[in-house]
């Protein structure tokens, strides 16, 4: 493919950043027709899309079917966007189906994560995907990680607790594209950019909302470099913390907490992850603006941030007992003091006071070790987990 | 002798490739591969057995709401038998199964508009048919409409979809008012009225045999009709037969009371057993012969532990595991469920596809049709009996040992969860998936597993695109991701039908 100069005498939305500024699927309601324009004359013919997946629940896939503005039908028709490879949507097989895949797509798309260790355990064509992602990455335009699997490792890379058997760990290395959890290298290695520069674009998520993976197309595909947190996450979707914006919020600063999932109150105590992960969903809302996970009264578990599973469970329990800083609660709890938060104990205001520190500390690389010392250390400073170093790795 | 590889076969979920021996133009041999390991079970073990519903909830993308209910179950079960746990809410159980009937209207919409649908379609096969051609045909863009709304209407009680949290041990994390049920009700309703009224089934299919369209009569059943009656033409009856062998766990519970609308037990030598869940966990085995596992993983999955991987096992391969009940392979999925049950609406399955009972591509997509009208009544009956003012969560226990077993019916098929917990951790855990069942690899006695028998024997006019092969492949409905991390037995298989109780498991009020 081939971005045209732009030169084109139009005005390149950066859908991206007014993604950030919008609400609910309003950009691309808003913008629909100039999003499909600016497409279109950003390249020369179709905009090439191949999607591979990995070790993948598909879960990725069905929710961008969820897309309403626009929905998938018109991305591909009216965004001239050309899905010439994916397995669960196309309507080819076998060898055919393999021929019809760009072998230098304009856009490389993974779903799932891919085994590292046992590279057998996701195959395509008798070829583990683990070699076609290291081919195909270097040939692409744009490289893609949609969902926590393929950005981070998600649930494959979660901790084989009790060591069973002799595999370790990480049961299949499971890997995500540049990251596994939150430490680089992933498979392609801290230093991978692709074609157009731009390291892995990682929209986390189990799954991401549909908005982000069109969005982010549209964006880049338009010729902005979309602004990355240190995750190499799109900020405007990712910047948000859950915990500012949730419905229980008012609960949470007066103290009223829910006993069990599902009932009126905040849900801190009963493992809701919210102060430590960021998403917009809380205001996009899902499908087609029905609702959210903390709406319903369902705690959240944390699926956008790398390293989900493990940081954050036991899932049920208050984040203090969470394994998220490493540290046990009488340490951690030394730093949380002096908060002038109203009718929460000193656990929640340990909590409010580092709510967001720990993406300070997660930086690409370091140890979660080092993060948790870091982290209950800083815990009652004032803190901004968006300072100057929060930028791609 | 020609050797045939698919690989990958698309539009279903997941990694799969079929490897076919071909003689005169007739398949002798089959292996149905399952290309992916993850580990679910693996990493479960060692979690609070409230993180094995959110956990294993996500081993399937598609199949979302199903494996929370499932591992739901199977923590429940294990904290009654340990005295630890009373059950779930009676209308936690009423909103599970409506969910769970939403479910199924979703799956069998994508699964025969998106999936197995375009293999009769113009844009594949040439048939004239071009509604249902992938992303572009009317019929196939009015289910990717549909299905949305189906996906909303969960959403509402789950907080989004796929993955929604709400589905959780105790019940169902959600808070709904009147009005949340009513618009459920009416996004079910907008979905029913572009299927269309069941009654006008046989008028839909004058309509669609004399190339008419009335849409009065409903959009999506008349390209559902279609779909049968081009899948009739094209032969499918005769391709795909299977042994007739059908297993299911049974599902929709009337309200205040055990029985179900879809039975649960098995149909085999020509007749339906109805089961007790004890006696169908007792019947359960699986078999690692020709799996990427150890020969010591598998057994019984109340026994064994989590599979051990061994990727360069010789003679291997299949990811999967092969599941059998007294020693048999069980056709599972809709046309199990409505043989068990005695269901063939219209006598359409007699009358096109060679009988009710028979075990053949056509009658697999006939089955899911059917199933999908049945179904939809069902969840607005169920909706109209759910009372959102009622408590939906019980407390449920931190810390409790015992074992459990959670049985559940999935739209693909039986589905079963097994856990031991001591003091509040997972020992051991296991899952055993509807897909395993169909399109799983051999057992130790070489016996091929369903999708393996029902291909043997069918013709390949053209061994470049075998399509008749990709059409009974898809009539199962695959789906790969939740299948590919169960383990199982030694080596040597055998079939042991000691009833082995284990561990206390009792049936669990509904189950």
């Amino acid at each position: 493919m081939a971005i045209r100069s732009s030169d084109n005498g139009q005005t390149r939305r950066n859908f991206l950043k007014l993604a950030g500024t919008m609400s609910a699927g309003a950009v691309v309601s808003r913008h629909t027709g100039e999003i499909a324009q600016a497409l279109q004359q950003a390249t020369d013919g179709p905009v090439e899309v191949a999607w591979l997946q990995g070790q993948s629940c598909s879960g990725c896939t069905i929710s961008l079917l969820q897309g309403q503005y626009p929905t998938l039908e018109e991305t591909l028709s009216e965004f001239r966007m050309e899905l010439t490879f994916h397995p669960t949507l196309m309507a080819e097989h076998g060898e055919a189906a393999i021929e019809s895949m760009s072998k230098s797509p304009d856009i490389l798309v993974l779903e799932g994560s891919v085994p590292t260790d046992i590279p057998s355990a996701a195959t395509v064509a008798e070829k583990p995907v683990y070699d076609w992602v290291t081919e195909l990455a270097p040939e692409a335009e744009y490289v893609i990680g949609v969902g926590n699997c393929a950005a981070f490792g998600g649930w494959p890379a979660a901790e084989n607790k009790n060591r069973l058997h002799d595999v370790g760990k990480n049961v299949t290395g499971a890997k995500g594209l540049q990251f596994e959890q939150r430490s680089q290298p992933g498979v392609l290695g801290p230093d991978f950019e692709a074609g157009s520069g731009l390291p892995v674009v990682n929209l986390g998520g189990c799954p991401p909302h549909p908005d982000y993976i069109l969005l982010t197309i549209a964006t880049v595909l338009n010729g902005h470099i979309p602004e990355l947190d240190r995750y190499n996450r799109p900020k405007p979707f990712y910047e948000p913390l859950v915990h500012d914006n949730c419905k229980w919020r008012g609960y949470f600063d007066r103290g009223e907490f829910a006993d069990k999932p599902g009932e009126e109150g905040c849900l801190y105590q009963v493992g809701c992850a919210g102060p430590y992960t960021h998403c917009d969903d809380q205001t996009r809302l899902w499908n087609d603006g029905t609702s959210v996970c903390l709406n319903v009264g369902a705690p959240c578990i944390g699926c956008m941030e790398p390293g989900f599973w493990d940081r954050f469970q036991p899932l049920d329990k208050s984040v203090e007992r969470q394994n998220i800083f490493g540290v046990d609660v009488e340490t951690a709890g030394l730093a949380a003091v002096g908060a002038g938060v109203v009718g929460i104990g000193a656990h929640a205001a340990r909590k409010v006071t580092g709510y967001g520190k720990s993406e300070q500390d997660g930086n690409g690389g370091q140890s979660e070790d080092a993060d948790a010392e870091s982290t209950a250390s800083d815990a009652g400073q004032q803190s901004d987990a968006e300072t100057g170093d929060d930028k791609p790795v | 002798m020609v050797e045939v590889k698919i690989d990958p076969t698309t539009r279903i979920e997941g990694h799969h490739g079929m490897e076919l021996e071909v003689e005169d133009g007739q398949i002798a041999e089959a292996r149905s591969t399952m290309k992916m390991f993850r580990g679910a079970e693996i990493i479960t073990v060692g979690r609070s057995p409230r993180d094995a519903a959110q956990l294993t909830g996500k081993v399937c993308g598609v199949c979302f709401i199903c494996h929370r209910i499932g591992s739901s179950r199977a923590t429940e079960d294990a904290a009654i038998n340990a005295g630890a746990f009373d059950g779930i809410p009676e209308h936690a159980k009423i909103l599970r199964d409506a969910v769970e009937g939403i479910f199924f209207l979703w799956n069998h919409a994508i699964h025969l508009f998106a999936l197995v649908g375009p293999d009769y379609s113009d844009a594949v096969a040439d048939t004239g048919f071009e509604r249902l051609d992938p992303l572009e045909g009317d019929g196939y863009q009015g289910a990717l409409e549909n299905q949305r709304k189906l996906m909303q209407a969960l959403a509402e009680f789950g907080g989004r979809a796929p993955h929604p949290l709400a589905f959780v041990p105790g019940g169902v994390a959600t808070n709904p008012d009147v009005s949340t049920v009513q618009t459920v009700k009416s996004r079910v309703r907008e979905v029913s009225n572009w299927l269309g009224p069941t009654e006008a089934v046989p008028d839909v299919l004058a309509n669609v045999q004399n190339g008419e369209f009335d849409p009065q009569l409903g959009e999506g059943l008349h390209d559902v009709v279609s779909i049968l009656v081009a899948a009739a033409r094209e032969g499918a009856a005769d391709l795909g037969s299977g042994p007739n062998r059908y297993y299911s766990n049974g599902l929709f519970r009337e309200p205040e009371s055990d029985e179900r609308i879809f039975k649960r037990g098995v149909y085999r030598d020509g007749s339906v057993e109805l089961m007790t869940k004890d006696e169908i966990v007792a019947a359960i085995s699986e078999d690692t012969e020709y799996s990427y596992y150890t020969d010591e993983s598998g057994g019984k999955p109340t026994e064994a532990q989590p599979p051990e991987p061994d990727p360069n096992k010789e003679g291997a391969y299949s990811w999967g595991k092969a599941p059998r009940f007294d020693g048999e392979t069980m056709e599972v999925g809709p046309l199990a469920r409505l043989t068990i049950s005695g269901y063939d609406p219209f006598n359409l399955r007699a009358d096109l596809g060679g009988g009710s009972d028979e075990s053949n591509t056509l009658n697999r997509l006939i089955a899911r049709a059917q199933e999908a009208l049945i179904v939809r009544d069902r969840v607005l009956d169920l909706l109209d009996a759910f009372d959102p003012s009622e408590p939906l969560m019980a407390d449920f226990p931190d810390d409790y040992t015992g074992k459990g077993v959670g049985l559940w019916e999935p739209s693909r098929g039986t589905l079963s969860h097994y856990v031991d917990v001591k003091d509040g951790e997972i020992e051991r855990y296991q899952i055993i998936t509807p897909t395993l069942w169909n399109i799983g690899p051999r057992d130790g006695e070489d016996n091929p597993s369903i999708i393996e028998g029902a291909i043997v024997g069918d013709e390949v006019a053209d061994i470049e695109n075998p399509i008749n092969v990709m059409r009974t492949i898809r009539s199962f409905d695959p789906c790969l991701a939740c299948s590919v991390h169960v383990d199982s037995p030694e080596g040597s298989y055998e079939t042991e039908l000691k009833p082995a109780s284990p561990g206390g498991m009792t049936d669990v009020g509904d189950d």
